[in-house]
């Protein structure tokens, strides 16, 4: 079963996000991190390729620094990168996000394609579903189990009360979330191989990518105003004296909260 | 183009009724569309749609579109995303809105892609202006506000859950059959099993309440005390990435940037730092109440209201506390 895991190279949880307030787009010089999702995106393709055999891409779009997060893949045991960067990308938003990497994955092989829920950055979750409406194969979402016997998926995907068990022939497009399994550190083997692995940098020319698709001026949202919202102000602070829960019953009284 | 008008929401059943954020999606539609013109459409995809049509016209839809079939008795992404376009194609909305659950995002994501429309993700405001529709959303864990529109056309949208408010303007709404013929792609997924182990588990995006706990709380043992806060409050129980990396409870409690974002009226941290990345999924909550031994917690920088004492003690007290309340009211 081959498979493609697409991946996103996005700002340090623990770092701030700043705008550029020319142009409304994220300032990405600082640390960047694989998106952690995409790390049991990742984890899982190799799971299911240890199993059963075949091969993985991990594929990816995003400045020339998102290498690194190929990098990261390739290290954790993927075969061989994309990299889909272009000058002309920058500012895509999710639709246009969608399109490139639908137009990436026409050109490699795959039973299978698998995405993190979402990105820590851009936050929206809707790639994989647009993705999977550009090939035009199933799509399962938020999935907490992924067994793969022949050709058929097995899985399970998380709801409020549990899950709802499906079954689905490949090819299809998974999107999976934290906690279905534990995502591997590179080796020290494995940071070294990652280096000589193929990983090949497309740009849009390469992709034949329809420009009127992609970037800020393809957008099909346009940004009109950004703010940094009053930061929330310290309330009350009060030292427990050993009434503290009455005191805090009596505030959320005082509110109508309870 | 031009005869794109009013709003479509596509509602999301569950447990036997309309979402809350379905409910609030149609009165915030009743509301701008009561400027801006047009009607309020919504469309049910359901195995037996009557209870949703009527959860739908109390709320004030003019009209509702059904697609009734048992294809869609569980939620499946592709056969949603079928029944939302035939809806959409049916209605000419200038909007449509989703819900902003992984349903809602599958389903939006889906019909986006397929219009090549606008796709606006996690609503907290929307307005109509001058025929416009102009939407707000928090980006980056709430640190940047932005106000954005789709560039023409429709729009598709996702709507955060609580808040817009719910009210209720009972209407006798056109009830509209469409008969949607399904892609094969889209009868590919087959439901084998549809499990509840959380059978009344209170919706964390949902919730006006969030009770969530974190190391402070000590011991896996210990965060038991949390959900008996919740149940006293009949609140959701959160959680800090920390512990669930811990393994004290299962991921699906995590609030945080890799875990869920609320918006609740009330949300109490209990022994919870309240680090950047914890902060942006709860900062847009209404009141924050922390209970916090370390007085110089990040948290208590953001709280409504801090108590500065061991969560371990208070939180158990706080529960007998509001217990007593409300056995004497």
């Amino acid at each position: 079963m081959n498979i493609a895991v697409c991946v996103k190279q996005v700002i340090d949880t623990e770092a701030e996000k700043k705008l550029d307030p020319s142009s409304w787009r994220l300032d990405r010089n600082v640390n960047c991190i694989l998106n952690p999702y995409d790390e049991y995106a990742v984890e899982e393709a190799l799971r299911i390729k240890e199993a059963h055999g075949g091969q993985v891409v991990a594929v990816c779009m995003g400045p020339e620094k998102a290498t690194d997060a190929v990098r990261k893949a390739l290290a954790m045991g993927a075969d061989t990168g994309v990299l889909v960067s272009d000058e002309a990308l920058a500012g895509s938003d999710a639709q246009g996000t969608a399109y490139v990497l639908a137009e990436a994955l026409k050109g490699l092989e795959w039973d299978l394609i698998l995405f993190g829920v979402r990105s820590t950055d851009g936050e929206t979750g809707c790639v994989p579903a647009a993705v999977a409406e550009r090939l035009g194969i199933p799509l399962l979402s938020t999935l907490a189990k992924v067994e793969v016997e022949g050709s058929t998926l097995k899985v399970h995907r998380e709801t409020e009360q549990g899950y709802v068990a499906y079954e689905c022939p490949t090819p299809a497009v998974l999107s999976v979330i934290k906690g279905i399994n534990e995502p591997r550190y590179p080796s020290m083997m494995g940071i070294m191989g990652a280096k000589k692995k193929p990983l090949e940098v497309k740009d849009a020319g390469a992709l034949s990518l329809d420009k009127s698709r992609i970037g800020l001026d393809g957008a099909k949202t346009r940004v009109l105003s950004a703010r940094i919202p009053e930061p929330r102000k310290a309330g009350v602070k009060v030292e427990d004296d050993g009434s503290g829960a009455q005191k805090i019953a009596e505030f959320l009284a005082s509110e109508k909260l309870v | 183009m031009s005869n794109q008008s009013g709003i479509l929401v596509v509602a999301e059943p569950k447990d036997g009724k309309l979402a809350n954020v379905t409910l609030e999606s149609i009165t915030q539609a009743r509301a701008l569309t009561a400027a801006a013109g047009g009607p309020v459409s919504v469309v049910v995809a359901a195995a037996e749609a009557a209870p949703f049509v009527a959860a739908a016209g109390l709320f004030g839809a003019d009209r509702v579109y059904v697609v009734e079939t048992p294809e869609a008795a569980v939620f499946r992404s592709n056969v949603f995303i079928d029944a939302a376009m035939a809806a959409i194609e049916a209605a000419e909305p200038a909007m449509v809105l989703c819900s902003g659950s992984p349903d809602g995002r599958d389903v939006a994501a889906g019909c986006a892609a397929r219009l090549d429309a606008g796709l606006l993700v996690d609503l907290t405001g929307l307005e109509a202006k001058d025929g416009r529709f102009i939407a707000t959303h928090p980006c980056f864990g709430g640190t940047v506000i932005v106000e954005k529109e789709a560039t023409g056309g429709v729009a598709v949208a996702t709507v955060r859950p609580n808040v817009f408010a719910r009210e209720e303007t009972p209407k006798d709404p056109e009830v509209i059959s469409l008969e949607v013929e399904f892609g094969a792609g889209s009868l590919l997924a087959k439901v084998l099993d549809v499990v509840c182990e959380n059978v009344g588990i209170v919706s964390l995006e949902e919730a006006s309440t969030v009770v969530a706990g974190g190391r402070g709380m000590g011991s896996a043992e210990n965060f038991k005390l949390v959900q008996e806060l919740a149940d006293v409050l009949g609140a959701a129980v959160g959680a800090s990435r920390s512990i669930v990396d811990e393994g004290w409870v299962s991921h699906q409690y995590q609030v945080g940037q890799t875990g869920k974002t609320v918006s609740p009226q009330l949300y109490i941290a209990c022994g919870i730092s309240g680090a950047i990345q914890h902060a942006a999924g709860m900062q847009t909550s209404k009141c924050i109440v922390a209970i916090n031994k370390d007085p110089e917690a990040a948290i208590f920088n953001f709280a409504d209201y801090g108590m500065v004492g061991d969560a371990v003690a208070l939180v158990p007290a706080l529960t007998e506390e509001i217990r007593k309340r409300k056995s004497a009211s």
